[in-house]
């Protein structure tokens, strides 16, 4: 009886402490994505499934390839990360956490240039594309994942 | 003027004398039954101040005493009493406090989870990602412009530019 009484006691005090830190770390993926129309489409990458629908749509291609990226667990909300490639980076910087998602600005870079400077409220639920410049007979998509 | 009652109760206590006496006597009907009859009562009275007089104490300390003696043996008995009573409402031991422990917390459980079930959603907006500002480098591209679009069908936030440079093939490498 009293055996079973503290493993009822252990559990309840470590859902306390385990399910609340649990929630604390997330990650978020950002990418560097050339959208382009091919004759054989590749299959559209992991990270992009979930908004592969939306980006046909609404951009107008049917071939998403991933040029850069990373994956950055925030633990504080105040970290910075950069996804690169070749000659693009895409500088993110996490300014705190808020209700349901994160402040980040973000600066796209052209080599060393800068080409695009936004400050976004990116929510845990809600991906951030943002079109940057033409490439070739593509696009240049940045997108953001909390996941 | 006296009653023959009072006359004859009179007469029972031997308070008739003299003339009152004689004509009272006088009057009796039967003096030797009269007579008889105030011998038995006088009996009668001797018996009952004999019998129903209170008797004095004659040990009066021992009587003391023991009464005393049973007031303290009557307080006595409630002090063990109190006493046991006491220790039988000792209840926070080891098993009920850890009991009490497991129930407070199942209690903040239950009242957390019923919490977050009341909790209102928060509106469609702070689903959606917010673009709070964007601007295009206006050197390199004076004629740049930028839109935000929310698609909430797909809970997407776009940040849409328009008059970027146009860049070579070469730049899609990875």
């Amino acid at each position: 009886m009293h055996r079973s009484l503290a493993v009822i006691v252990l559990v309840l005090l470590l859902a306390t402490i385990v399910v609340p830190a649990s929630q604390a770390a997330e990650k978020v993926w950002s990418g560097l994505v050339i959208a382009e129309n091919v004759t054989g489409p590749q299959p559209v990458p992991p990270e992009l499934i979930r908004i592969e629908g939306l980006l046909k749509k609404f951009f107008g291609y049917n071939d998403f390839k991933v040029i850069g990226q990373s994956q950055k667990t925030l633990n504080t909300g105040q970290e910075d990360w950069l996804a690169t490639s070749k000659f693009f980076g895409l500088h993110v910087d996490a300014r705190g956490e808020t209700q349901g998602g994160y402040v980040l600005n973000l600066k796209l870079y052209k080599e060393k240039e800068l080409l695009l400077e936004t400050e976004a409220k990116l929510s845990k639920r809600s991906p951030l594309v943002i079109k940057g410049p033409q490439v070739g007979g593509g696009q240049l998509l940045l997108v953001l994942v909390v996941q | 003027m006296k009653t023959f009652e009072e006359r004859w109760t009179a007469w029972l206590d031997d308070q008739l004398s003299g003339r009152e006496l004689s004509e009272f006597e006088a009057s009796l009907p039967d003096k030797a039954a009269a007579q008889a009859e105030k011998a038995q009562a006088k009996k009668l009275g001797e018996l009952l101040k004999r019998e129903l007089s209170a008797r004095p104490l004659k040990n009066e300390e021992f009587f003391s005493h023991q009464l005393r003696e049973r007031i303290g043996h009557d307080s006595g008995e409630q002090r063990p009493e109190r006493a046991s009573r006491t220790s039988t409402s000792t209840w926070w031991t080891i098993p009920r406090l850890l009991w009490a422990g497991t129930a407070s917390l199942a209690v903040f459980w239950i009242c957390t989870i019923f919490v977050m079930h009341q909790e209102t959603p928060p509106e469609e907006s702070q689903y959606l990602t917010q673009i709070l500002n964007a601007r295009v480098d206006p050197v390199v591209s004076p004629n740049g412009t930028v839109s935000i679009f929310e698609v909430k069908q797909d809970r997407v936030t776009v940040l849409w530019t328009e008059g970027l440079q146009s860049l070579p093939a070469d730049y899609a490498a990875k």
